[in-house]
């Protein structure tokens, strides 16, 4: 048989390629505003488009969906290519995919600081880009699959089984999440309310960070660390072990994001179990990394890459140790809110992604250039900078994210919170928060190090946009001899390998299980989220006070979920019910307290103390980390958007009366309005109706306090875990 | 129906059985078929990644 010749396509390896490296830039630095920010909050400028609320968002996309996305598709393009022996199936989705994704990034950097968030962590980007990311998203399945389809190699290898596990379960979390309802073009209210969205959300959340931070850098790994070391895998069995049963566990563990929350405590059970399972199958996808490189650690020296991959893949199995152990509840009722959290992902997004894209880069520049990497020395410079940024930036964060835990649970011996100004703990760990950002520093050091290094050797060589190859073409085999191969018990593995549509379907189902089995019910079971009459939707006021707590990504450091530990009934007052945010669409949780948790603010302070904290927190908070809102003030009220949002929220399911927003919304808004400046007055403070600061003091007054007018809350509301 | 089923359920903690009870059979009907393959095939596979790609790829990967 005639070997078939072809070429692999280079060009769009390399675009992918600059795409990371500039992204990655970009993500780093805001990473490091931010990180500055929390220690000098002057640095947001006063401006809106700068704050930690609108900025945190733009951060976290820019790392996970514009660096590491990038990253994912130059690997996946590079190695899909090579594992097929194809080109790949179509240069036109090659390149809607890679246009299409960086017209995404664009429009979340502008629409972010702009204050347009759904809020749901991750999965910010309102709904017109998020139709747009379910569209370039097809198009990269659509290349992914056909150049399956068109393979010259008979047997997908396993990196193949983890870029399609990812692409199929990232386009169904990102579907269900984002059901929204529009209120405008750049506004919509989540399909979900409360305690329902939580879960949807973290069932998202979790496994963005499970199907996309992960299976496809698992891929990655498979190919490209064989690839490097000159060796096989260390164990072929233990990768398919690896994948199945990391598919199957990971959707599962979503709950632990919510562990003591308003969850239903079955479900908090079955993430906490899951994600300890998830160990076995994380450390062993680890270890099969690392033993490849036995009998060839010396080439650890030589090659800068290997050294790279091999902390990248250490700081997988860090992370996927602490992840299940923040999981177990007892240690996740200390850890949950901190700054612990935080270093949890820095430890994954630095070490293991950062580090195993940065491998890459080293791996494919010289390749695409057909010359040697410039500078060993400084890749190795590289490398032991960024280590470094990560040892001062986890180490710092788990300091400070455990101190947090501890001085907010901290009693004095006759009983009284030790801390009960929620600053002293602020306070107490700036000099971490200084120490983070020296981290930071770090780590972009090294990567503009590595950014000069590639350029240097894309110079010296010269670029191969086509790679001649050749490879027998594909016998196509007749039914008769895949129904004999299949019965061969050996053989089934082949059989299903060889049927990529068929292995789809079974990963697919292996994937959506968890999701069924933990979601269905709670939308079904009416126990699970037992109503309080007394809760009731917010005025019309009130709902444009919170949609501007949104807009300006307030939940990014304040939570509004107490969670039943003396220690929070204590400091904030009774815990977080189930049945008080049935009409949150979104839902505003948090999953971090950079300030005080808010769900029990309303009625804690008068209207002018938060008119004069939300200008300057440092005049009522001296030493407050929170910018200024001083726009707030000053700008006027949009109350055209009123009535298409009360109609959005009804069609969510929020029951407002027929008619409701032609007219009498309007009055009552108006009403309110005079109400909230009349108390502003008592305060010495003449201020004018339609500011926003009047609906936001609305809403922040009317928080968690649907249950206090009750008279009687519920019976289960009188009680408390016996912890702290 | 399915609403009906589920809702009538014993109690929602039949899901922790029912979760637990999925995940074993899975488990271990893929450690089963994992184990039994043949260690031709999982070498034949192993080395994909070092035969192919920027070098001329050798039909060794063939069948």
């Amino acid at each position: 048989m005639n070997m078939e010749k072809f070429k692999y396509d280079n060009k769009i390896v390399r675009a992918f390629a600059l795409a990371t490296v500039v992204w990655g830039l970009v993500g780093f630095a805001v990473g490091l505003l931010l990180a500055c920010q929390l220690f000098i909050p002057a640095l947001s400028l006063n401006l809106p488009y700068l704050t930690f609320g609108r900025l945190r968002p733009l951060h976290t996309n820019a790392v996970i969906f514009a660096f590491v996305g990038n990253g994912m598709f130059m690997g996946i393009y590079y190695s899909l290519q090579r594992l097929c022996k194809a080109r790949m199936f179509s240069d036109f989705l090659s390149w809607f995919n890679f246009w299409g994704w960086q017209a995404i990034i664009v429009s979340a950097a502008i629409t972010l600081p702009l204050g347009f968030t759904s809020s749901k962590e991750y999965a910010e980007l309102e709904w017109p880009i998020d139709i747009a990311i379910a569209v370039v998203w097809v198009g990269f399945a659509v290349n992914l699959f056909g150049t399956i389809a068109r393979r010259r190699e008979k047997h997908m290898y396993v990196a193949i089984w983890f870029y399609i596990s990812g692409a199929i379960t990232v386009a169904v979390l990102h579907i269900i999440n984002s059901l929204e309802m529009p209120a405008g073009f750049w506004k919509s209210y989540s399909a979900y309310a409360g305690v329902q969205d939580a879960l949807v959300q973290w069932w998202y959340g979790h496994n963005a960070v499970a199907f996309f931070l992960t299976t496809p850098y698992l891929g990655l790994m498979y190919y490209f660390l064989p690839k490097a070391s000159g060796r096989p895998v260390f164990s072929y069995r233990l990768s398919i072990i690896h994948f199945w049963a990391l598919i199957f566990l990971y959707i599962w563990a979503g709950p632990h994001h919510l562990i003591y929350t308003a969850l239903p405590d079955w479900a908090q059970s079955l993430g906490m179990v899951f994600s300890l399972m998830l160990i076995a199958p994380s450390w062993g996808g680890m270890l099969n990394g690392l033993l490849t490189l036995r009998g060839a650690w010396h080439k650890l020296r030589e090659e800068p890459m290997l050294k790279f991959m091999v902390a990248a893949v250490t700081a997988y199995g860090m992370a996927t140790l602490e992840g299940p152990m923040m999981s177990i509840k007892s240690v996740n009722s200390l850890s949950h809110y901190t700054d612990w959290g935080i270093g949890h992902v820095h430890n994954a997004a630095l070490g293991w992604n950062g580090f195993l894209t940065f491998s890459m880069l080293y791996w494919l520049f010289p390749r695409l250039y057909n010359t040697k990497l410039w500078s060993i020395k400084l890749a190795n410079y590289h490398f032991w900078t960024g280590l470094l940024g990560i040892a001062f930036y986890v180490i710092a964060m788990y300091a400070s994210g455990v101190t947090q835990g501890l001085m907010w649970k901290q009693f004095t011996p006759d009983g009284f919170l030790q801390y009960p100004n929620f600053l002293d703990t602020v306070l107490h760990v700036i000099p971490m928060y200084e120490l983070r950002a020296l981290g930071g520093t770090l780590y972009i050091a090294g990567a503009v190090m590595m950014v000069f290094n590639l350029y240097m050797t894309a110079k010296q060589g010269c670029f191969v946009p086509e790679e001649e190859a050749q490879a027998l073409p594909l016998i196509k085999e007749t039914a008769r001899e895949d129904i004999t191969h299949a019965t061969s018990r050996w053989h089934t593995h082949r059989f299903l390998e060889a049927k990529p549509l068929f292995f789809t379907a079974l990963a697919l189902v292996a994937v959506l299980v968890g999701g069924m089995v933990e979601i269905i019910p709670l939308f079904l079971v009416k126990e699970n989220i037992p109503t309080i009459t007394s809760v009731k939707p917010y005025t019309a006021l009130e709902v444009l006070g919170r949609d501007i707590y949104i807009r300006e990504g307030c939940v990014g450091c304040h939570s509004q979920m107490i969670r039943p530990f003396r220690s929070e009934t204590e400091r904030y007052g009774e815990y977080s019910k189930a049945g008080e945010f049935v009409y949150d669409h979104p839902f505003l949780w948090g999953s971090k307290r950079t300030g005080p948790d808010l769900h029990r603010i309303g009625g804690k302070y008068p209207d002018a103390w938060h008119y004069n904290h939300m200008d300057d927190p440092r005049s009522t908070s001296p030493g407050s980390i929170m910018p200024r809102f001083p726009w707030l003030l000053a700008d006027k009220l949009d109350t055209d958007c009123l009535s298409p949002r009360l109609r959005a929220l009804r069609k969510v399911g929020v029951p407002y009366p027929a008619g409701y927003e032609n007219g009498p919304a309007q009055k009552e808004l108006a009403a309110q309005q005079e109400k909230i400046v009349a108390s502003l007055k008592t305060g010495m403070i003449s201020a004018r109706a339609d500011r926003e600061i009047v609906a936001v003091i609305a809403y922040l007054q009317r928080l968690g306090t649907d249950i206090k007018t009750a008279g009687s809350a519920p019976a289960a509301a009188s009680t408390t875990l016996n912890t702290k | 129906m399915i609403k009906n089923v589920i809702e009538h359920l014993a109690t929602v903690d039949t899901y922790g059985v029912i979760s637990i009870l999925l995940f074993f059979t899975f488990f271990m009907g893929m450690l089963i078929w994992a184990v039994r393959l043949k260690k031709d095939y999982l070498n034949s596979m192993s080395n994909l990644p070092l035969d192919g790609g920027e070098t001329t790829p050798t039909p060794s990967g063939h069948e």
